[in-house]
C-alpha cells in the first residue's frame, strides 16, 4: 500500500466504459473513486448494485461542490467530450478522456489546448497500447532494432455489424464515425506512436450495413517516410473482440506484432536480439497488474493504463498516451474521412 | 497423458472469442469449430487425453456437439453462464428487454413458466437494474436452455465474475451457489483474480467446489503475481483447477501439466489448441 494519499478520481459518464474505469479506480491501491456524474440519476442503484460505492451526481458542479476530485475520467459519448472537458477544467483536475478524443480534429485540438492551458496531466483511453507486447514492440522500433523504417501492413477486424444498428455509437455526428473512429483508432494510435506524424494518406470507406463506415482501407505516408496499409472492418466474421495485427519492415529486419507475441527477424543483431528469427512472448514480459477487470477484452491493459495515468499525476510527466498523441490519432481519423469523401489523397 | 497427469477438463467456448496467432489461423479454426462434428471430434480427442469434464460457454454448435458427445461418454458439462459476448451483442442490438426476451423465447414451456414466476418475484430489483439479480436471471435462462445436457457444475462467465469481484458483490456468487444447490449441482468460479475472489468471498469460498484460475510456470495471467497465486493454491490445492496452463502457447503440454501436478491442484483446463497439439503429439 502506498504511503501517499490516494489520487481522488471521479468518472463522468456512467456507461459501460465509465463503469470499467470506476471499478479499476476502486481496486487500484493508489486511487479513490469519489463520485460519478451522469444526468441519468436513476443509474445510482445500478451502480451501487455493482459495488460501485461512490455517489452519483447529476452534474460536474454538484460533484465539485460535494467531493472535489484530483482527476476526472471523461467517459461520455464522444460528441460531448469538448463541452464536458471545458466544464471539468473549471477546477484544476488531471484529465483522462476516453477514445476517440472527439468527433473532429478541431474539437480534439481544443481539448488538448484546454488541458495544456490548465497545466494538468492528461491521457486518452487507447487501451491496447498498454498491452505489454505492444509496448515492447514500440521499444524495439524506437531503439532502432529494425534500422531505417520502411513500410508496414496493419489490420483491425471485429465481428460486430451485420445489419442496421441503433444508438449514438452508430451516429456519425455523435460518435465521430464508424469502424475507423471507434475500432481502428486503436491501431491508428499505435501507428502514430510508432511512426510519428502523418504526412499524407489515401483512403476509401464503405458502409455495408450501418449508416457509418463499416470498413476502410488506408494507404499512409508518414512524415518520416514510412509507408503502409491499414485494412479494417467491423463486418467480418470470426472475431468477437478486436483482432489487430501489425507487420513492420525496416532495412535491418521485420517485426510482426500479434496479440500474444512479437516475431522479430533481424538481418544483423540489434537491441539485444540475435540475427535471424526471435520470438518475444507476452509471458516473457512483466504484466505489472494487480487486477484483471476484463480477461477477454483488453485484459491487463486496463490496469496498466490506469497505472500510467496515476504515475503521470504523481510525477508531473505526461504519459505516452497523452492527449497530444491522441490528437495525432484524430488527425489521421479526420484525414481518412476527408480522403474517402474526396476520393483522392489528402495531406494531413 | 500419463498416470500422474492431473484430472483434465476440456474448455469450450465460441471459437470467435479466443485469441489466435494470426488472422489466417483464426478464420481456419473458427470455420472448423463452427461445425458440431468437428467439436465432437475435439471432445473425443480430449477424452482420449484423459479429460473427464467439459467447461463450456455454450452456443448452438457447442450444444449440439456436447449432446452428441454425452450420448457416448459419461462426461459432465461444467456450464459457464451467461454467454457474455452474445449477451453484449444482443444488448447493443436489442436493448436489455430485447436481449432478455431473446433468451426467454428459447426456453421450453416449463422453464418459461418457472422463469416468468421467478422474474415476477424480483420485479423491483429488475426495475432498479440490480446487477446480481440481472446476472442471475440471464444466467438462469441460459442454464434452462441447456436442457438435455448433463450439467454438474455451474460457473458465472469471467467477464461478469471480474466485475462482481471488483465491486465486492458477493451476492452475485452466493446467488449462483444457492441456485446450484437447488439444482443439486455444484457451483464454481472462473477468474483471473483468485486472490480477490478469496478476499471477497472469505469463508463463502468454501461453497464453490472449483476455482478455475491461471497457473503456469511463467506466471502468465497470474495476477497480481505468480508467487501470491501459488501461495493461495497451496493452502487448499484441491479447490483450484489450473487454467492458462500453456501460458498462451509458450509452454509445451508436458511441462505445463507437470507444473500443475507439482502444485497438487485438482485439475487442469485444456483449451482446444492444447488438446489438438497434445493429441497429435500422442502425449
Amino acid at each position: 500500500m502506498s504511503a501517499r494519499p490516494p489520487l481522488r478520481a471521479a468518472v463522468v459518464g456512467a456507461g459501460r466504459m465509465g463503469m470499467v474505469h470506476g471499478h479499476l479506480l476502486q481496486v487500484h491501491p493508489e486511487t479513490e473513486l469519489v463520485g460519478f456524474v451522469d444526468r441519468d440519476t436513476s443509474l445510482a442503484e445500478h451502480l451501487a448494485s455493482q459495488g460501485l460505492r461512490a455517489p452519483l451526481y447529476p452534474s460536474v458542479a454538484a460533484l465539485y461542490a460535494a467531493a472535489p476530485p484530483d482527476a476526472v475520467f471523461v467517459c461520455t459519448p464522444t460528441h460531448t467530450h469538448v463541452a464536458v472537458v471545458r466544464e471539468c477544467l473549471a477546477r484544476r483536475v488531471h484529465l483522462f478522456v476516453e477514445k476517440p478524443l472527439a468527433t473532429s480534429r478541431a474539437d480534439a485540438e481544443a481539448i488538448l489546448r484546454l488541458a495544456t492551458d490548465a497545466g494538468v496531466m492528461h491521457a486518452a483511453g487507447y487501451v491496447y497500447a498498454h498491452l505489454p507486447v505492444v509496448q515492447a514492440a514500440h521499444d524495439l522500433v524506437a531503439a532502432g532494432a529494425l534500422g531505417e523504417l520502411l513500410r508496414f501492413t496493419a489490420h483491425a477486424y471485429v465481428s460486430e455489424v451485420f445489419g442496421p444498428k441503433k444508438g449514438w455509437f452508430f451516429q456519425k455526428e455523435q460518435a465521430g464515425g464508424g469502424v475507423v473512429a471507434n475500432m481502428a483508432s486503436h491501431v491508428l494510435f499505435i501507428l502514430g506512436w510508432y511512426f510519428g506524424a502523418i504526412r499524407r494518406l489515401a483512403a476509401s470507406t464503405r458502409s455495408h450495413f450501418s449508416t457509418v463506415d463499416d470498413s476502410a482501407q488506408v494507404l499512409f505516408t508518414f512524415a518520416n517516410g514510412v509507408t503502409g496499409l491499414l485494412d479494417t472492418s467491423w463486418s467480418v466474421p470470426g472475431t468477437q473482440m478486436l483482432d489487430y495485427g501489425l507487420a513492420v519492415d525496416g532495412r535491418n529486419g521485420t517485426l510482426v506484432l500479434r496479440r500474444e507475441r512479437i516475431l522479430l527477424h533481424l538481418l544483423a543483431p540489434a537491441a539485444g536480439h540475435d540475427a535471424g528469427w526471435n520470438e518475444i512472448h507476452a509471458s516473457d514480459l512483466p504484466a505489472d497488474t494487480a487486477f484483471d477487470v476484463s480477461p477477454h477484452i483488453g485484459g491487463e491493459a486496463f490496469y496498466r493504463q490506469l497505472q500510467s495515468f496515476v504515475d503521470a499525476c504523481r510525477t508531473g510527466v505526461l504519459p505516452f498516451c497523452s492527449l497530444a498523441e491522441a490528437c495525432n490519432t484524430q488527425r489521421m481519423i479526420e484525414a481518412i474521412y476527408a480522403s474517402a469523401a474526396a476520393g483522392a489523397p489528402v495531406d494531413a | 497423458m500419463t498416470a500422474a497427469t492431473p484430472p483434465l477438463v476440456l474448455e469450450l467456448r465460441p471459437a470467435e472469442s479466443r485469441h489466435y496467432a494470426s488472422w489466417g489461423e483464426r478464420l481456419e479454426t473458427v470455420a472448423r469449430h463452427s461445425r458440431p462434428d468437428e467439436l465432437h471430434a475435439l471432445c473425443e480427442e480430449a477424452y482420449a487425453l484423459g479429460a473427464r469434464a467439459v467447461l463450456a460457454v455454450v452456443d448452438a454448435p457447442i450444444r449440439e456437439a456436447l449432446l452428441a458427445f454425452q450420448r457416448w461418454r459419461d462426461v459432465p458439462v461444467w456450464a459457464v453462464v451467461p454467454n457474455m459476448f452474445a449477451f453484449i451483442r444482443d444488448l447493443t442490438d436489442l436493448g436489455m428487454v430485447g436481449a432478455a426476451r431473446a433468451r426467454f423465447t428459447r426456453l421450453g414451456p416449463a422453464a418459461m413458466v418457472r422463469t416468468g414466476l421467478g422474474a415476477v418475484s424480483r420485479l423491483g430489483a429488475i426495475r432498479r437494474r440490480d446487477f446480481a439479480t440481472g446476472t442471475t436471471l440471464v444466467a438462469e435462462m441460459e442454464l434452462a436452455a441447456l436442457r438435455g445436457l448433463r450439467v454438474t457444475r455451474l460457473f458465472l462467465h469471467p467477464q461478469v465474475t471480474e466485475v462482481a469481484l471488483a465491486g465486492g458483490v458477493s451476492a452475485a456468487f452466493t446467488a449462483l451457489a444457492d441456485r446450484a444447490e437447488r439444482l443439486g449441482i455444484e457451483a464454481g468460479i472462473v477468474t483471473h483474480n483468485p486472490l480477490r475472489a478469496a478476499a471477497v468471498l472469505g469463508r463463502e469460498l468454501g461453497r464453490f467446489a472449483a476455482v478455475v484460475a491461471p497457473c503456469n510456470p511463467k506466471g502468465y495471467k497470474m495476477f497480481p503475481d505468480r508467487e501470491a497465486c501459488e501461495q493461495l493454491y497451496r493452502r487448499e490445492p484441491g479447490r483450484f483447477i489450473a487454467a492458462e496452463v500453456s501460458a498462451g502457447d509458450a509452454v509445451a503440454p508436458g511441462p505445463a501439466l507437470a507444473h500443475v501436478r507439482a502444485l497438487g491442484l485438482a485439475g487442469a483446463v485444456l483449451d482446444p489448441r492444447f488438446v489438438e497439439r497434445a493429441f497429435r503429439a500422442g502425449t
